[in-house]
């Protein structure tokens, strides 16, 4: 049977690609897993892996125009027998698929059996319910569907469910003793592509700073007016520091802009992305407008944001248009981090856990809770001085939070 | 395909969907001495739903011609006169009356200019209008626009809005093709901005109403509108709906439907006509045999009018057809619990 | 009725009869041309469809030719004709090229319909010949737009409509004459009254013995006449076409005839008998006005012999350059669904 090359998803909101390259020609012998094409999608380039190992043939052409995803842009015709190219060992095994098997076949629930074959996962695999799109997802994923539990009627498997399940995957991985391949989800691939593009060519410099926190801490304890308190989420330190960092940011244009091609492009607005795990999958959901709105506002936003990613239902326009990112590792014991800035924004800043710490105060060692603030910056936009001056309002801005609303 | 978003140009002036299709007649024959209305009562009566209005006063008795109550005749005489040099706009009184004509639309007008190998062009326009919810039973009240999309050579049109009304009939007038235009009784009366000039709405092309990303919902005539109002409603209860408007049944904007449903997931049709063998299953199909299948994330569910005759009783009458209530309800279980 | 049939009653002392003498030699030598070109043609058809060249099914007007060929005779060329099933002679005799009608039939590229429409529905646009029409009484409708189309272009065409007798039960018949008549429309129904209606006599299924009697409900002329008499159609036809030019509205004209062969290639002649086929052969429109021409000297029998060979002539070169034009290219199907 010939084995579709399809153009992937591959990336969350892609809804078409453009293949710029083709690695290989029609009549090439193909290997699974070979680099067969790259395509450009809004956000990036991306890698196409052969799916099978065969001969190609049917390579759609270069057209500089998008194609959907799902598209068929070739096909691979398997070896004629699969014992040609591979050890013969017993007829069973020359007819296994060359497909990968299930990343996590040692995470199969008890109620299955372990030695069930290939041939009755088969056959299971073709009584799940399941959607079409979970179906994709599941081969976009290499994720057996048989693993998974669905939410939808009668047990049905909805795209969700194999999306909660793939991101599932890498913890369970560590109770394996074996080492194991796991293929990326679409959202560690993006993370991954950029950030490795980010680190690989954006110069970065760091500065770091002791900020104290004593008087933003106040600031956000003391309540609220009292009519607005029955629904009133208590800030968290982390939009309160977009909130600062947002009106700092607006009196620092270069910290506030992005490269485009050989010009700064100097933002109007401020739209603060706020980096957030969900199991293991990195996300930044941006705060729009940041200056133009009030702690309670911001506050109601983030916890929308926050919950759309838990639910993973946040949408790509949440996580695009940011200007310039925060990072928190406090609340997990890290005193001090750098970070890699998230193109094609100029810095982001990395703040530390709040300690208690002994600095001097009109001659005297006292107790004060300081947190490390570490800005990344691009060395193309900015440089040391400006980058210092953004530091150096912010403490202001932290330590003075005066009219904090 | 290119599609629009719900608000036309901006267009300061407010007429009725009645006004607009009567704008766009007046400047069709002002513009081209060709056009002419007939059908019955469309004269000094001004038409059964007084849409041609005060035309025959304008344009004089030989350019908005009073016929016999003959549908099959004057059907007929509308393809011969548009196979003959002019551009006839046919009014059927109700779009019932369509049986009576069926033999001159579907054997005459759609296949002649296949039939005769190219050689003749039959641009001529059908207003019907149709749809329930006016208390006129079971042999005036009926959406019978499935029928006709299903011959080859016809074109459908089913305009919701004034502005809609205006540019798709503006566009049927230009078509060398016969043009049915399935208008709504219900919706004669509604009104919307409209601009002054003789714009075009091409056929074919389908409009998103509402941009949204939990489930799609098409449809077209009244049933776009309803569609709208549902999805206002769905999104305070934080389901958001994208609403597209079909206004063409043939050509159908399939890109449009397709590529939304790409990016929802989920798939509601919702139309009059009766719910089996309509539409709502040719879209489904179409749907199921794209590659948008391998995007569906729940069955794809279609609500249409029930199985039966348009009854009398406007509690039944309600009940025969979707209802906004039924949209919403539809599309959040659809939403929420994975099947409508 | 003018001559018993196969009768030599003419006498060369007698002076002609006065639609005779109307008719120039000219005149004749055309009218007989054609006459002979159709039966010369639906011969050479029928044998070629019985060596299944041809597939599909065809309706021959054999025996009825003086019937087209007399009604048109007095056209203009930009005058327009709407024809029948059993069109192949009104297609001649307007003027059509036998050698496109033979490439229609063999469904060929460059037939008159591209091969699309076959026997049926064979058009000479450019001829006027706006279409033979496979559904009875169809073409009816279609004439009163023509009339309309002509009247509102102020153009001093006329519009010939041909139907069999079994057309006058439908209602296009009655729907058609009468909207003919109150807008007086310059048209002129030709109705051929083979005597069946398929299978069924005329006398069983229509309530007055002449379908020219039913003009009387449309207040319009109505007028019988021995289809198979040439001279006898042609002095009925002319003053109906020149009242439709003048303004004076519609004419309803039944030329009584006879189709010597079956309704269609499949008909087993059940409901006829030989000796009333036998009967009509003998008033063969053909043989008999040539038996007159010659009885009053008007044409020499060589004369005769020589028109008769050069339509058989034409009907061959016809059959040839069907057969070797080229068919249809399959991923030309669906070409001309639809107008640009």
């Amino acid at each position: 049977m010939p084995i579709e090359v399809i153009l992937p998803k591959v990336d969350m909101d892609m809804e078409d690609g453009i293949i710029t390259e083709w690695k290989v020609a029609a009549g090439d012998r193909v290997r699974q897993g070979q680099i067969l094409f790259d395509i450009e999608t809004n956000k990036s380039v991306m890698e196409v892996e052969a799916p099978g190992s065969g001969v190609i043939r049917d390579l759609a052409p270069i057209t500089g125009e998008p194609i959907a995803v799902g598209t068929v842009v070739g096909w691979i015709d398997a070896d004629g027998e699969a014992g040609a190219t591979l050890p013969a060992s017993t007829a069973d095994a020359a007819a296994v698929p060359e497909s990968a098997p299930a990343p996590i076949d040692e995470a199969k629930g008890p109620s299955r059996p372990v030695a069930a074959s290939e041939h009755a996962a088969v056959a299971s695999a073709d009584s799940i319910r399941a959607t079409p799109l979970a179906r994709r997802a599941a081969r976009m994923l290499d994720v057996d569907l048989a693993q998974i539990a669905g939410s939808g009627p009668a047990g049905r498997i909805v795209e969700k469910d194999v999306a909660a399940y793939a991101a599932r995957a890498p913890e369970r991985a560590t109770a394996s003793v074996a080492d194991r391949l796991i293929a990326f989800n679409p959202v560690r691939r993006i993370v991954a592509h950029r950030l490795a593009e980010s680190a690989r060519s954006v110069p970065h410099f760091f500065l770091s700073a002791q900020i104290e926190m004593g008087a933003l801490r106040a600031a956000l304890r003391r309540p609220g007016p009292p009519e607005a308190a029955p629904d009133r989420a208590p800030p968290s330190v982390t939009v309160a520091l977009a909130y600062l960092a947002g009106r700092v940011l607006a009196l620092h244009p270069l910290l506030n802009a992005s490269i485009e091609g050989d010009a700064v492009r100097l933002h109007t607005r401020v739209h603060v992305g706020v980096a957030i795990d969900d199991q293991g999958d990195l996300f930044v959901p941006v705060l729009r407008d940041v200056p133009s709105h009030t702690l309670d506002e911001l506050t109601r936003d983030f916890a929308r944001l926050r919950a759309a990613v838990r639910a993973r239902e946040i949408v790509p326009g949440d996580m695009r248009g940011g200007t310039f990112t925060i990072s928190n590792l406090g609340m997990y014991g890290v005193d001090a981090f750098t970070a890699i800035i998230n193109p094609p924004e100029s810095a982001i800043l990395a703040i530390g856990r709040t300690v208690d710490t002994p600095v001097g105060r009109d001659g005297q060692v006292v107790l004060r809770p300081m947190a490390t603030f570490t800005l990344s910056s691009d060395h193309r936009i900015v440089d040391g001085v400006t980058a210092a001056r953004f530091i150096a309002d912010l403490r202001e801005a932290i330590e003075h939070p005066e009219g904090l609303s | 395909m290119p599609t629009e978003l719900a608000t036309p140009e901006a267009a300061t002036r407010e007429l009725s969907y009645a006004e607009a299709i009567r704008e766009g007649l007046a400047q069709a024959m002002q513009a081209d001495e060709r056009v002419f209305l007939f059908g019955e009562d469309v004269g000094v009566y001004g038409g059964a739903f007084g849409v041609s209005g005060d035309l025959f006063h304008r344009f004089g008795p030989e350019r908005v011609i009073d016929t016999p109550i003959s549908e099959l005749g004057i059907a007929g005489a509308a393809v011969g006169a548009a196979i003959t040099g002019m551009k006839p706009v046919l009014e059927l009184q109700f779009s019932d009356f369509v049986t009576l004509a069926m033999e001159q639309i579907v054997n005459q007008a759609a296949k002649i200019h296949f039939m005769f190998g190219g050689k003749a062009t039959v641009p001529m326009v059908v207003r019907l209008p149709g749809g329930s919810g006016t208390g006129a039973a079971a042999q005036h009240s009926q959406s019978l626009e499935a029928w006709f999309a299903h011959v080859p050579g016809l074109k459908v049109v089913q305009p919701s809005t004034p502005h809609d009304a205006k540019g798709l009939l503006l566009a049927a007038i230009d078509d060398p093709n016969p043009v049915l235009i399935f208008e709504h009784k219900l919706l004669y009366k509604t009104r919307g901005p409209v601009p002054e000039d003789p714009y075009r709405v091409p056929i074919g092309n389908a409009a998103v109403r509402r941009v949204g990303r939990d489930l799609t919902i098409v449809g077209s005539s009244i049933m776009a509108i309803r569609a709208a109002a549902a999805a206002a409603r769905l999104a305070a209860e934080d389901i958001d709906a994208e609403v597209i408007d079909l206004r063409s049944l043939r050509p159908l904007d399939f890109a449009t439907i397709a590529a939304s449903v790409r990016k929802t997931h989920r798939l509601l049709i919702v139309y009059e006509g009766v719910k089996i063998m309509g539409i709502g299953a040719e879209i489904s199909a179409m749907i199921a045999e794209s590659d948008a299948f391998d995007f569906l994330d729940a069955p794809i569910a279609r609500l249409g009018g029930a199985d039966v005759p348009l009854p009398y009783n406007p509690v039944l009458e309600k009940a025969a057809v979707p209802q906004e209530d039924d949209i919403v309800a539809a599309a959040r279980r659809l939403v929420r619990e994975g099947r409508a | 009725m003018a001559s018993l049939p196969g009768s030599r009653t003419a006498d060369a002392q007698a002076p002609e009869r006065a639609e005779l003498a109307a008719l120039g030699d000219d005149a004749l030598r055309v009218a007989l041309s054609r006459m002979h070109l159709i039966r010369k043609f639906e011969e050479t058809a029928e044998a070629s469809y019985m060596r299944g060249l041809i597939h599909g099914t065809m309706h021959l007007s054999i025996g009825q030719e003086a019937s087209a060929v007399g009604t048109t005779l007095k056209l203009e060329r930009d005058d327009y004709i709407l024809s029948t099933h059993r069109g192949h002679g009104h297609c001649i005799a307007k003027g059509a090229d036998p050698a496109r009608m033979f490439a229609e039939f063999f469904g060929k590229e460059n037939g008159y319909c591209r091969g699309r429409g076959g026997s049926m529905h064979i058009a000479d646009v450019e001829g006027g010949n706006l279409g033979a029409n496979g559904i009875v009484a169809g073409g009816l409708p279609i004439a009163v737009g023509v009339g309309m189309s002509i009247k509102a272009q102020k153009q001093h065409r006329v519009c010939m409509v041909f139907f069999g007798d079994g057309a006058t039960n439908e209602g296009a018949f009655h729907e058609s004459l009468n909207m003919a008549s109150i807008w007086r429309l310059p048209i002129v129904f030709v109705c051929e009254n083979n005597k069946y209606g398929m299978s069924m006599d005329i006398a069983r299924a229509m309530a007055v013995p002449n379908v020219a009697d039913r003009a009387s409900s449309y207040a319009i002329p109505g007028i019988a006449v021995d289809g198979n008499d040439l001279p006898a159609v042609v002095a009925a036809a002319e003053p109906a076409i020149d009242l439709a030019r003048r303004g004076g509205g519609p004419t309803l004209l039944e030329c009584k005839t006879y189709r010597l062969r079956g309704h269609s290639k499949s008909d087993r002649n059940l409901y006829r008998t030989k000796e009333e086929i036998e009967t009509w052969r003998d008033k063969d429109a053909i043989r008999r006005l040539e038996h007159e021409l010659v009885a009053h000297n008007r044409f020499a029998e060589t004369e005769l012999r020589a028109i008769e060979e050069a339509a058989h002539k034409t009907i061959e070169q016809a059959l040839e350059f069907a057969k070797a034009s080229p068919d249809p290219d399959p991923a030309q199907l669906t070409r001309d669904v639809y107008a640009d």
